[in-house]
């Protein structure tokens, strides 16, 4: 059967609201993981209030129209400490939600009642079993893994349900059923799988054989289907796609307009669309800031989005992605940061975070499918 | 069966491959699909709304952290 193909007509434009925006409390990280994008995580820039108080004018109005959320992202946002954290909470109204993603080094019980009081969503960074995390280690060298335990140890005490995000650098079948075991034990609510990517300080090369990885995602698919405690969110939105497209509703998963995300660096300043940009510097696109909160309204930064010249090369990177690759349905055309530090500009279209992520996810998914049909009757 | 990795136009071709690869795929999708179902009903059953990680367990796209398949943060 040939499916004719129609445009899909997601991911036009940028959305003049964020669902939610990145914060910066600190650009200082307490470990120095060998694959981190972050500049200056061993520097101690911290947010002035000031900055999250221009943020929370905005975002207490959106909070008001529905659900918004704030990501205290870091460097290791847990560094800020509980006093200047709780200063940077304090300009945002009730009903906005506030997430951290954090190494879990630092949680103790003192952070774990922080949490509980302030409603902070709490999302950890750890790789796996012990020996898969010989790249987090401290500023001095030394494994982190016994305080990233801890650290969970102290949520799980205080019942605090938790994410986890999970960096994979040597994507393989066998990985994956390993993985999965794991953080069943561990305990997390909801667990999210990042391929290691090249971008930001991290120029270590990601390129992998396709059945390599297309049989990561297909094993991890057969492991968590054994036992699917977990929100896993690769195969979530893999499986929303794919009944979108048996339901023949295949163009109703993108969302009709990119998210702005903006980053709102330690100094106010906005990177929009790609976190991984803030901090960086290029000479054709400059700090890829589009506007400083101090100094301009955050939606007026939004609006004017455009404007910025990376981000108008950006638009027209996904616009070559939507009329190029048979996957743009259900990927939404490639990040910009993996553009960027993969192919040095926006508009290009295919990176090995595509092909990692996106393309043998979905294949992986597929694979697993053909090999697991019903028996007949 | 290996990936799609021509990249030409697809005006030029007019056929949709990797819709027709998960249509393909139709009879082992529906069991898996139908599985998913019950473990996310399983999982809201489970889940304290006030102190979960997730905001919606049958909405993804509200946890934050993870949210925004374009270019989500990590």
């Amino acid at each position: 059967m040939v499916v004719r193909r129609r445009q899909f007509t997601g991911m036009r434009g940028i959305a003049p609201v964020p669902a939610y925006v990145v914060m910066q409390p600190t650009t200082l990280c307490n470990l120095d993981c060998a694959y981190c994008y972050l500049p200056f995580r061993g520097e101690d820039r911290r947010m002035p209030v000031g900055v999250a108080a221009a943020v929370a004018q905005p975002v207490n109005r959106w909070a008001r129209d529905g659900r918004f959320s704030v990501v205290w992202h870091g460097g290791e946002p847990l560094a800020t400490g509980r006093e200047h954290f709780a200063a940077l909470l304090a300009p945002f109204e009730p009903a906005v939600e506030h997430h951290v993603q954090t190494n879990a080094t630092l949680i103790d019980d003192a952070w774990c009642e922080f949490f509980a009081t302030h409603r902070i969503r709490v999302s950890v960074s750890v790789d796996g079993p012990r020996e898969r995390n010989a790249d987090r280690v401290t500023r001095g060298g030394r494994p982190a893994y016994d305080r990233i335990v801890r650290g969970v140890e102290a949520l799980r005490r205080h019942g605090i349900g938790f994410s986890a995000l999970c960096v994979v650098s040597d994507p393989t079948p066998a990985r994956a059923s390993e993985l999965y075991a794991y953080f069943l034990d561990l305990g997390c609510d909801v667990l999210g799988i990042n391929i290691e990517e090249t971008e930001g300080i991290n120029t270590r090369g990601n390129a992998h054989p396709e059945d390599d990885v297309t049989g990561f995602w297909a094993a991890l698919v057969a492991a968590w289907r054994r036992d699917p405690r977990i929100h896993l969110r690769e195969v979530e939105w893999s499986l929303r796609y794919t009944r979108a497209v048996l339901d023949g509703e295949a163009d109703s998963v993108l969302p009709r307009q990119l998210d702005p995300i903006p980053t709102i660096a330690h100094d106010g300043s906005v990177v929009l669309l790609s976190p991984e940009l803030a901090g960086f510097r290029d000479a054709r696109y400059g700090d890829f800031s589009s506007g400083n909160v101090l100094a301009t309204p955050l939606p007026e930064i939004i609006a004017g989005a455009a404007t910025t010249r990376w981000v108008a090369e950006f638009l027209d990177g996904v616009e070559a992605c939507r009329v190029s690759c048979p996957y743009f349905g259900f990927c939404g055309g490639a990040h910009a940061a993996n553009r960027y530090f993969e192919h040095g500009r926006f508009d290009t279209t295919e990176t090995d975070h595509c092909r990692n992520s996106k393309i043998r996810l979905l294949e992986g998914v597929l694979r697993h499918a053909r090999d697991h049909q019903p028996s007949p009757a | 069966m290996p990936e799609i990795t021509s990249r030409r136009p697809l005006e030029e071709t007019g056929a949709d491959p990797v819709v027709e690869r998960v249509i393909g795929a139709r009879a082992g999708l529906t069991a898996l699909l139908s599985e998913a179902e019950q473990a996310r009903r399983l999982r809201e059953e489970a889940a304290d709304p006030a102190d979960g990680a997730v905001c919606a367990w049958n909405h993804f796209e509200n946890i934050p952290t993870f949210y925004n398949w374009n270019n989500r943060p990590r």
